[in-house]
């Protein structure tokens, strides 16, 4: 059991009301699935993504992760959790524009403070297995947005996660190059990565192996 | 993991260039200004430190009372010296006797100089740590010997060897050289010694000295002490208080309260109010000590604020960094190595700032500091500077930046809250206040000065010359050459005096006069002028008649002044005589012939002094007064009256001072502070001006969108630049409303130290006030006016 979600219940107030974003959300994920999470918009899909992902807290409920109760973890714990296990892909691609595409790989790896050697060799390996090492010095506003995307899986990737949370990660690019990404995403998943994504698309939804849709925070 | 971070943080100076300048170059100013204050506080502190024993050297003073008033002073009588010698020798490793420093004229040759130095006893070399160049250390052992400093004897005896040479002192006596030491730095207290001559050759030299030999009263010399290792100031000052008052019944009156006043106190803590010690210069060490600070706060403060205004922009930066795993403390190092990287960058353009300027201070500031880069400790205390500074720069900034929310930036939906903005509020609140206070403060001073400086004088400064004549030479001959250099058509009128017109060398008491009150202890300045003083001066008789040539009976005849006759309490002081009261031996009686209007002889900014201006009978006089002919450039005029001086005193150097320029001196202090504070509070207007300019720029980016759907819905460019200056305009309003009663409180304050003082006015504050306003409004109006022009369609397609 790679994590177990139950009776998760995330709120905000609102004018005296009580505006439920999450509602009795229960999930279990065992490694090496692949689920696509579909609804349509404000139907607390990215919450729910970032709840798992630990950016995001719950009111209610429980969530053990590695068997890890995280709902108890100090922030601090957290963190290091998901720079453990958690790799992010952003629909914005959210790359650090000051930085080459080789620096932007290279930062989860200082965060983990591997030694300079390792981390090159990494990052080769990673520019190497996406086909993007001519790009390696180039800065993100020198890409498209596929190869952008490309770069924000392969930074995700880099330090080797169990579990890869995917928010739209096509829903910038145009088709073809959604494609070529969803194509990655099953490679990756044949590896052994577990992989949930957030997706509007049901051609893109229908590569995860199983299915969640949500409604007003409820899972049907 | 640093190379990461300070790669982003130079990419990030690179990127925004206008940013960068503003941040940077206003640091960099900001601590400029720290740097240059700090150089001159180290200056200030570590005056006398050349002497290594300062910690065991002391001058003796002494506080007497006069009519309950206090008076504290380094002046001795000479019987004091055997008196300690014989009974508390114990206490002192060296007790030395010294004249004033003063001006001598030193002839060699044809060669003839004047240099400041003293008369002091043998072990004075020692005292001093004289860097004896050549000749002898123990160079006062024969009574007519001189040593001499360095740049003296290059100009006396040049490329000649000076050791033996024999000079003339003051055209009276030979003196042979024996030694020759290097000059004493310029911060120290013996800067101006540029001769010694022994002691005794100043008793064997002068019947006065030779006179006070015995006389308690005669306050007219030095003594300096180095204290034995084994006792401390205090107990020695505890033990020596009362020996003077022990000794002598005479002056025991006037209650005289011996103490020693430590080397460390000499420079900064040597103002005595009513017998205790109230500091002195070290105020000013405070004052400059709190306005280096204050700039630099100033400049910290715009970096805080530029930095969490560009949060918007970093913000995306911190999801991304928080995602990927980096936690808080993590993002706080980085964001406090970017502050450090840009605070080393600054500092380094501040030194190169201060390189620059240091020398036009230096004139300013009448200092010779030298940029100390060669001193490690220097450099060591910079390092802590900027760790320092980086971490009040930056520590908000990386708190705040690093507290964002990696969910809600990345989400795009990330907008700072409502008070988000009230840390920067508040900041450029402070840095207002500090500006408008120092506006204040710096016009306040300056009108004191002006204030001051228009304080009727009582006698016409302008075109009058002083010209020293300190030498047994000038003696007899003051009525041949008034009539030679009247002749010459240089001057319209000639006097002698005792002392120089703007300071007041000596002063009396023991006197009587009918109607003096029961117990009534006078003290009255006293000079000795020749008949023609008050008309070489234009000043103005009020009552009663000047000295007259025509009557012989005018050589026991005074001049007092208007606030001498208030003093002396009496109606019709014109013809009353003022007694000697020693029975024994009394000088003859001074009759009152007339009263002077008073004239400002010492500080402009107290009462002038009861003085009374006696006929000169003996030939005490140190200075001619000349009033130029004006008729004639001054320029001629001084060359002619040089030529008939080398006539008459072809031995005797040709000196003179403008007495206008003498009187300028008494400003000086101030002066130097006006200026200074001036210039610091310009360059903290412009710095918060800089920051200013910097968040406005910054908010009307921020709301470029919301400019764009208002202008498309009608706003003009006024009902723009309202919308983005009113924010502004506010908070320099409430921090003038804090500033005024600090300001006011802090400049009554000062103002209570002078007791000639310019009132204070509230439209001092509200030109001030005025001023930051209108300040404020040219800075942000130009980013307001450029945002609210600007085509709105082009920022809302960037959307």
């Amino acid at each position: 059991m790679l994590l177990q979600l139950q009776n998760i219940f995330k709120w905000v107030n609102s004018g005296g009301q009580r505006i439920f974003l999450l509602k009795d959300i229960n999930l279990k994920v065992k490694e090496g699935e692949f689920i696509s999470i579909m609804g349509p918009s404000g139907s607390g899909k990215s919450t729910f993504l970032n709840v798992i992902g630990m950016l995001d807290g719950f009111d209610e409920g429980s969530y053990d992760f590695l068997d890890e109760s995280v709902h108890q973890l100090k922030e601090k714990h957290r963190a290091k959790l998901y720079k453990e296990y958690i790799g992010f892909v952003f629909q914005q691609y959210h790359l650090l524009d000051d930085l080459t595409v080789q620096e932007n790989l290279e930062m989860p790896l200082l965060y983990k403070k591997l030694k300079g050697a390792e981390r090159k060799a990494m990052v080769a390996d990673m520019l190497d297995r996406f086909n993007i090492v001519g790009k390696k010095d180039l800065f993100p506003a020198q890409l498209s947005g596929g190869q952008q995307q490309l770069v924000g899986i392969a930074r995700a990737l880099i330090s080797s996660p169990k579990l890869l949370l995917a928010d739209e990660p096509t829903g910038n690019l145009n088709s073809k190059q959604g494609e070529e990404i969803m194509e990655l995403f099953k490679q990756l998943n044949e590896e052994g990565v577990t992989i949930i994504q957030v997706t509007h698309s049901e051609k893109n939804a229908a590569y995860g192996k199983r299915i969640i849709n949500l409604l007003d925070g409820r899972m049907i | 993991m640093i190379k990461n971070y300070l790669k982003i943080a130079w990419r990030n100076l690179i990127k925004n260039k206008a940013y960068t300048v503003i941040n940077v170059g206003g640091l960099a100013l900001g601590m400029a200004v720290t740097l240059i204050i700090g150089l001159w506080l180290l200056d200030e502190l570590t005056y006398n430190s050349y002497f290594s024993q300062r910690h065991r050297m002391a001058q003796l003073f002494q506080s007497q009372t006069f009519n309950g008033n206090i008076g504290t002073g380094p002046a001795m009588p000479r019987p004091l010296e055997k008196a300690l010698r014989d009974g508390y020798m114990d206490n002192f490793e060296y007790l030395i006797m010294s004249s004033w420093t003063n001006d001598l004229y030193l002839k060699y040759g044809e060669n003839s100089i004047s240099r400041p130095g003293n008369y002091m006893q043998r072990e004075a070399s020692d005292y001093l740590e004289l860097e004896i160049l050549k000749g002898e250390k123990d160079g006062l052992r024969e009574i007519n010997s001189i040593m001499l400093s360095e740049s003296t004897a290059k100009a006396l005896f040049g490329q000649e060897e000076p050791i033996g040479k024999v000079v003339t002192a003051s055209n009276q006596y030979d003196l042979m050289v024996t030694a020759v030491y290097k000059d004493l730095p310029y911060s120290n207290s013996f800067k101006d010694t540029d001769y010694l001559i022994p002691w005794d050759n100043y008793v064997n030299n002068n019947q006065w000295v030779k006179n006070a030999e015995d006389n308690w009263g005669n306050n007219s010399f030095q003594m300096f002490v180095l204290l034995a290792d084994n006792v401390g100031m205090e107990q020695v000052t505890n033990t020596i208080r009362n020996v003077k008052k022990d000794l002598n019944e005479d002056t025991a009156e006037f209650n005289p309260q011996l103490f020693l006043l430590p080397m460390e106190d000499w420079y900064l803590r040597s103002n005595f109010e009513n017998g205790k010690q109230v500091g002195g210069r070290i105020k000013y060490v405070w004052l400059f000590g709190v306005i280096g600070i204050f700039v630099l706060l100033l400049a910290c403060i715009n970096f805080m604020n530029l930095s969490t205004a560009r949060s918007e922009k970093r913000a995306k930066e911190v999801g991304i960094r928080k995602s990927i795993g980096s936690q808080r403390n993590q993002l706080i190092n980085q964001f406090l190595s970017e502050s450090f990287l840009v605070v080393l960058f600054a500092f380094l353009m501040a030194v190169f700032i201060v390189v620059l300027t240091l020398s036009g201070f230096n004139e300013l500031a009448r200092k010779e500091i030298e940029f100390p880069w060669s001193s490690g400790k220097f450099w060591l205390i910079s390092l802590g500077f900027v760790l320092f500074t980086s971490l009040l720069a930056g520590s908000y900034p990386a708190l705040y930046l690093s507290s964002f929310k990696p969910v809600d930036v990345l989400k795009g939906t990330f907008q700072s809250g409502k008070y988000s903005g009230l840390p920067r509020k508040i900041l450029v609140v402070v840095q207002f206040t500090v500006s408008v206070a120092f506006i204040i403060g710096t016009v306040i001073v300056m009108q004191q000065i002006n204030y001051a400086k228009n304080r009727p004088v009582g006698y016409d400064k302008e075109g009058l010359i002083q010209v020293p004549t300190f030498s047994q030479d000038f003696s007899g001959k003051t009525d041949l050459m008034r009539s030679e250099f009247l002749n010459s058509g240089a001057i319209v009128e000639m006097s002698t005096s005792s002392s120089p017109t703007t300071r007041i060398w000596s002063n009396r008491s023991g006197f009587n006069w009918e109607g003096k009150p029961e117990g009534f202890q006078e003290d009255l300045a006293w000079t000795e002028v020749s008949p023609e003083y008050a008309k070489s001066l234009n000043l103005k008789i009020v009552e009663g008649r000047d000295f007259s040539r025509e009557f012989a009976s005018d050589s026991t005849a005074v001049l007092i002044n208007q606030t001498a006759k208030k003093y002396l309490g009496v109606e019709n002081p014109v013809g009353m005589l003022l007694m000697d009261d020693d029975t024994e031996d009394p000088n003859p009686p001074l009759k009152i012939i007339g009263v002077v209007e008073d004239m400002i002889a010492q500080s402009p900014y107290e009462p002038v002094k009861q003085a009374m201006y006696v006929f000169d009978r003996f030939d005490n006089f140190s200075y001619y007064n000349m009033r130029l002919n004006p008729n004639q450039s001054a320029g001629q005029n001084i060359a002619i009256i040089e030529r008939v001086f080398k006539e008459h005193f072809p031995e005797i150097p040709f000196q003179y001072d403008f007495v206008d320029a003498e009187y300028a001196e008494k400003f000086a202090a101030e002066e130097r502070v006006g200026t200074l504070s001036g210039v610091f509070t310009a360059l903290a207007i412009l710095i918060s001006c800089l920051g200013l300019f910097g968040l406005t720029s910054f908010v009307a980016e921020q709301r470029t969108k919301e400019i764009g759907v208002r202008k498309v819905l009608g706003a003009t460019v006024f009902n723009v630049w309202n919308m983005l200056s009113k924010d502004f305009l506010k908070l320099v309003i409430i921090s003038c409303f804090i500033a005024v009663p600090i300001a006011y409180y802090v400049m009554n304050g000062w103002l209570q130290e002078y007791p000639y003082r310019v009132i204070l006015k509230w439209w001092i504050f509200a030109l001030a006030m005025l001023g930051a306003l209108g300040i404020t409004m040219l800075t942000v109006s130009f980013q307001a006016i450029k945002a609210a022009r600007s085509n709105p369609i082009k920022s809302l397609r960037t959307e």
